[in-house]
């Protein structure tokens, strides 16, 4: 114990020294890898009820760590003589965890992945209904995947940027993906101005109010509402500031106050689906 | 049969809506290629949007959150053009830094065409730190220790050997954080930057309603709202860029709405009318 608090004072344990960062770094990643290759049929011979108070604990000290960093009071100098005053013991450590998030972040874009081509993958070999489109998908998957790597890579300078690359990236880059996402999202336009035909009608005082509004700040906040008259911007960006944004403020708040629930119910595994 | 019973009114509440899809598409094209453009009125938040980037001193150091993809292109791409017209004008040097992967690629080749009809020198006067996975974590971490959390930028070079970083120890050493972006993460730089950081805000129209509790706190500082932003900021800076064509033809297709749903009420009134 003496020895860790003694490292975490000089603060070597996250601070490893240029010369060894990579084999420390080697060893910590075999070393984990190993751990976790162990871990999982240990934790697969658990009862559920075993593995439910392992998850249970990590997920506590984990959200814990990060509370305590966050409300424990800077200057440890009295314990830790050498350390900074302006910030607590557990401060060196937040990078080290962070990283760790990142790395967790990327695994699970890395699962999603694996998923999806395991669906798609099974839909074309069993020949499902629309497997057509699985093949489709599989197809551009690994082309995208292909011609996005190598972009990277000659970005970096770690392979040669010939023409066939720049122009590869570019017609499924530029002018496919790009452009079917803008024509996707465009499409929304449509579907507003159909609804809004269709579903905006005055049944109520209320809804009269609303349209009203509706239409002034439409109007007020574009180019034309300016050409038809100079007030309607004033009172377009007087509506958004003065009834808006109070309003806008009690949701947040609300909605504020039920993250801070769940956050605890979710650190306390209260939540269900915990097994 | 029945159609023919059916009055003017019912026949126009129940329109085929590929008939509206149309009406809209050709309102869409005509005032998106039509040389008519009108003037905007600045609005408060892109004004102070505007006076603070006024007040970057050459050198200053500007973080662009780009997180937008080809789906708002029309909203932020002029606002991101806009913006590093003004940050090179103004002689500061900025870094981008993409939570959305497609944002890596679109941001970074965008800057680079714009930087280099300016002759704005990449890792001298800009560098893009590329895609991170966790923005709350990577905001975090550079408020600690910036060149340790990015590493490398888009090129592969490792951070502390690029010169237009050099000196910068973390997100204190920024003036201004600037968001673009379609999606909620202004309040994560609200939240954890450095309170010395003054933070501006590009949302999409959809989004800027949210915004305005942080604008009138002074956690904002100013904000661009989507393409009508976007030319009321051309304006000040006198460029003609892609704001006002997009404006002009959000204009009138806002106006088309209203004709719609005001045509929709009215039919819908004479139809109970006419059923009495």
């Amino acid at each position: 114990m003496h020895m860790l608090t003694n490292l975490m004072a000089q603060q070597t344990i996250w601070r490893l020294p240029e010369e060894s960062r990579i084999l420390f770094a080697t060893l910590i990643v075999l070393g984990a890898f190993v751990l976790v290759l162990g871990l999982v049929p240990v934790l697969q011979t658990l009862p559920p009820r075993g593995r439910r108070a392992i998850i249970v604990t990590v997920t506590f000290l984990a959200g814990l760590f990060f509370a305590a960093e966050f409300f424990l009071p800077v200057d440890w100098t009295a314990v830790f003589p050498k350390d900074d005053p302006k910030r607590n013991f557990l401060t060196p450590a937040i990078q080290p965890a962070q990283n760790v998030l990142q790395i967790i972040g990327a695994l699970a874009l890395g699962l999603g992945t694996f998923g999806l081509v395991r669906l798609h993958l099974r839909n074309a070999v069993q020949r499902r209904p629309q497997w057509g489109y699985s093949i489709v998908l599989l197809v551009s998957f690994v082309v995208m995947a292909i011609f996005s790597v190598l972009n990277t890579l000659a970005e970096k300078g770690i392979v040669a940027r010939d023409p066939l690359l720049q122009r590869g990236f570019s017609i499924l880059f530029d002018y496919t993906l790009l452009q079917l996402d803008a024509a996707m999202f465009s499409l929304v336009a449509f579907y507003i101005f159909s609804a809004a035909y269709r579903a905006f009608r005055i049944r109520s005082v209320e809804a009269s109010i609303l349209m009203f509004t509706a239409m002034l700040v439409m109007i007020g906040v574009v180019p034309l509402g300016a050409y038809i008259s100079p007030a309607l911007p004033a009172i377009a960006n007087w509506v958004l500031a003065y009834l808006n944004a109070p309003a806008q403020r009690a949701i947040e708040f609300g909605v504020g106050i039920g993250g801070l629930a769940m956050a605890i119910r979710l650190w306390l595994s209260l939540e269900r689906g915990v097994t | 049969m029945q159609a023919r019973t059916q009055s003017v009114w019912q026949r126009m509440l129940s329109i085929d809506r590929r008939w509206l899809y149309l009406i809209l598409f050709v309102n869409i094209m005509t005032f998106l290629l039509a040389p008519i453009r009108m003037p905007a009125s600045i609005s408060p938040p892109v004004q102070k949007f505007y006076d603070e980037i006024e007040k970057l001193q050459p050198g200053d150091m500007v973080m662009i959150s780009s997180n937008w993809s080809a789906s708002t292109l029309a909203e932020n791409q002029p606002q991101l053009e806009a913006l590093i017209t003004h940050l090179m004008r103004k002689q500061a040097r900025f870094t981008i830094i993409s939570i959305e992967a497609q944002s890596r690629d679109i941001s970074y080749r965008l800057a680079e065409r714009i930087t280099k009809e300016k002759g704005y020198q990449y890792g001298e006067q800009w560098v893009h730190f590329g895609f991170v996975p966790n923005l709350v974590v990577a905001i975090k971490g550079m408020v600690n220790d910036l060149p340790n959390t990015i590493k490398q930028d888009v090129r592969g070079k490792e951070i502390s050997k690029i010169p237009a970083l050099q000196g910068v120890k973390s997100l204190s050493d920024y003036k201004i954080v600037i968001d673009v972006t379609p999606s909620g993460t202004v309040p994560a730089w609200i939240s954890y930057s450095p309170k010395n950081l003054t933070i501006l805000y590009c949302p999409t129209s959809v989004m800027a309603a949210e915004a305005y509790t942080y604008l009138d706190s002074g956690q904002i500082k100013g904000m661009i709202t989507g393409a009508k932003g976007a030319q009321e900021y051309e304006q000040l800076l006198g460029i003609r860029g892609l704001g006002a064509p997009f404006a002009n033809t959000i204009s009138f297709s806002h106006l088309l709405i209203i004709f719609f749903i005001l045509l929709g009420n009215f039919a819908m009134l004479m139809n109970r009318l006419q059923a009495r």
